[in-house]
């Protein structure tokens, strides 16, 4: 598995993933996006272990983070990415349907980068990702180490 | 009488005294010549030495000296030989000299005898005086309602007062005599020895004690020990003082019981609360992305079928879209509705009258191009969170502003009334659609509705909100309406921190 990608997905349900293809598609950054289903896989893709030793070693340039995750949650994983030196500084933008307080004041407490509710409504959540995806993968400079622009 | 005799001796005037002895050997001597005359001789030596007698009882030493030269001389010059001359004749000096001898020993006796009734008189007077001393104390101590009683060393009763009869049952009578712990049946908290022992050591013990009345009913006392000895620091007695503290054991057991119960209560309450909360959370986290899925499949399925759809399949598609959409709204008035139920409250003091242009400031774009004539008072400051306050007034006023669509003149007031000292009443009074007092129960429920939505849109979770906010608070909310005259909702809140 040598995937290449701006945008790191970890998200377990296989329809979030979908529409939010589908909402990069019309910016053609599908391309752009590697797709990691539960925790511990997001954790071994990023210090290039297990499935993704033979993985180029450079950072993506933006992680988007569903909290409710199967074996490692995503909270979890944000801890772990913003305590280890090399991967603190990764931009993570957590990307979750739960509108708890606790989760935000959890996820801003650990140092994320953005905390983006998934909305009901179809427009809403298209935009929302378009926006995103834009904004980090385009428009912002990421960190030395990351996967650069093709 | 008799006890006053001694001190009667002192009272008396030595002329008094002495005289009595003159007269005493006089009236002997008349006796005793009067005697004579009537040839009855040998009587005047007893009449001479009962003279003496009476002086010494009732006079004294000197004058019992006097009556006894008085005596020898009335003895010589009347009845020896030669008559009515005081020569003495030698032959008779033995006579004179056991005389005198019986007279010195009759009133040596008759000291010794009178100083031995001196100091039994005394010493049953002060045994008088100690009697009716302890006699009033004891009478003192019936006066009481503390329970006294008196035990001997070998515990038993010597002494009962009224509060024992009164608690215990038993009068005096029956009591005294008795083994105290035999006849109270009491029970003690630490072995009997380790009591004594205090008691000997501190000469003091208290503590509560079980015991049982005459009748069998058993009750706690709070009971004080205090220990007696005598002159040598003998142990003679035991003074022991009952409370009844069955009640008081009684009340703190029931309040130990409540308390448990309270703390069981809470464990409940925090468990369920608990549960409530990962219930929501898990509302949030999980319901939410079905509807978003069927939205959002919905959607792309009409983008990629729009050519070959027709009018009704569309107005399906448009209904399964708006419904998930309404489904998320409810689903997220719900989560925000138990929110404010779990979130902690942060009371200030809170400027209604700030608040409210904040509040309208918020509802502007449901007014813009409404006619409404605002009426607001000046208002008072409450005491709250403010921004549960805040939500409450925003969704009253967006009420008011949605129910008065359909009036061509919309009228809506802001006011408040001291209910008392401590609590504020703020109303928002309109003039819209109003509602059937027959329903006003009915106003407050989760998702309750009194008009269709297609008139008035709405979840149906503003005013349950607005209740739940205020309760918080510790207020109270009601509302009076009538149909198409207008509804007005009352806010009871406090003004201020306790």
């Amino acid at each position: 598995m040598d995937i290449l990608g701006r945008i790191l997905m970890v998200e377990d349900d296989a329809r979030d993933v979908e529409l939010t293809l589908t909402a990069l598609a019309d910016y053609n950054l599908t391309n752009e996006v590697v797709v990691i289903h539960d925790g511990e896989q997001a954790l071994d893709y990023l210090y290039r272990r297990g499935n993704f030793k033979a993985r180029n070693n450079e950072n993506p340039a933006v992680l988007l983070l569903d909290l409710k995750l199967p074996k490692v949650d995503g909270l979890e994983v944000l801890q772990q990415i913003k305590s280890d030196e090399t991967l603190r500084m990764i931009p993570v933008v957590v990307l979750t349907s739960s509108r708890e307080e606790r989760d935000m004041v959890a996820s801003y407490k650990l140092g994320v980068n953005a905390y983006v509710v998934k909305p009901v409504d179809f427009h809403e959540f298209v935009n929302a990702i378009k926006e995103l995806g834009m904004f980090w993968a385009i428009v912002n400079e990421p960190p030395p180490g990351s996967i650069r622009k093709m | 009488m008799a006890k006053r005799r001694p001190s009667l001796l002192k009272e008396l005037h030595p002329i008094q005294r002495y005289g009595l002895a003159v007269v005493s050997v006089a009236i002997a001597l008349g006796m005793a010549l009067l005697m004579q005359r009537y040839s009855l001789r040998g009587v005047e030596f007893p009449l001479f030495l009962f003279a003496i007698a009476l002086t010494v009882w009732f006079a004294g030493d000197g004058p019992a000296v006097l009556a006894v030269v008085l005596s020898s001389l009335a003895f010589n010059y009347f009845f020896t030989e030669p008559l009515y001359s005081l020569y003495i004749r030698t032959t008779e000096l033995p006579y004179y000299f056991v005389f005198i001898l019986f007279a010195i020993l009759l009133t040596w006796f008759s000291t010794v005898r009178r100083r031995v009734e001196r100091e039994l008189l005394q010493s049953r007077d002060a045994l008088e005086r100690e009697v009716a001393e302890r006699t009033q104390q004891a009478n003192l101590l019936n006066l009481t309602h503390d329970t006294i009683f008196v035990r001997d060393t070998s515990d038993i009763i010597t002494y009962w007062n009224r509060g024992a009869q009164e608690l215990y049952g038993w009068t005096a009578e029956e009591a005294i005599g008795q083994h105290s712990h035999q006849l109270l049946q009491t029970v003690f908290p630490i072995p009997i020895d380790e009591v004594r022992a205090e008691l000997l050591r501190t000469g003091r013990w208290d503590g509560e004690l079980r015991k049982t009345k005459a009748d069998g009913s058993r009750v706690v006392v709070a009971s004080r020990w205090s220990l007696r000895r005598d002159e040598r620091g003998q142990a003679v007695a035991i003074l022991e003082t009952n409370n009844d503290i069955s009640d008081r054991k009684r009340r703190e057991e029931e309040i130990r019981k409540l308390n448990d119960e309270l703390g069981k209560r809470t464990t409940d309450l925090e468990a369920s609360n608990k549960e409530l909360e990962a219930f929501a959370y898990s509302i949030s986290h999980d319901l939410r992305a079905p509807i978003r899925h069927m939205a959002g499949y919905a959607e792309l399925l009409q983008k990629n079928s729009a050519s070959v759809l027709d009018e009704k399949s569309h107005r399906y598609m448009m209904t399964i879209l708006e419904s998930a959409k309404r489904m998320g709204t409810l689903i997220d008035d719900l989560l925000g509705f138990s929110r404010i139920g779990r979130a902690e409250t942060r009371a200030t003091t809170v400027n209604l009258d700030l608040l409210v242009k904040d509040v309208l400031r918020e509802v502007q774009q449901d007014i813009d191009g409404r006619n409404i004539a605002w009426k607001i008072s000046a208002l008072p400051d409450l005491y709250g969170d403010r921004s549960m306050l805040r939500l409450a007034l925003v969704n009253l006023v967006s009420n008011a502003v949605k129910f008065t669509r359909t009036r061509p003149q919309a009228e809506i007031e802001i006011g408040c009334f001291e209910k008392n000292k401590d609590e504020v009443v703020v109303f928002i009074r309109d003039n819209g659609v109003g509602f059937d007092m027959k329903y006003v129960d009915k106003l407050f429920g989760v998702f309750r509705r009194l008009h269709p939505a297609e008139a008035f849109e709405g979840t149906g979770i503003g005013l349950a909100t607005v209740q739940r906010i205020i309760l918080r608070h510790g207020g109270k909310v009601w509302a009076e309406g009538l149909v198409d005259r207008g509804a007005t909702f009352f806010l009871s809140v406090p003004s201020h921190g306790s």
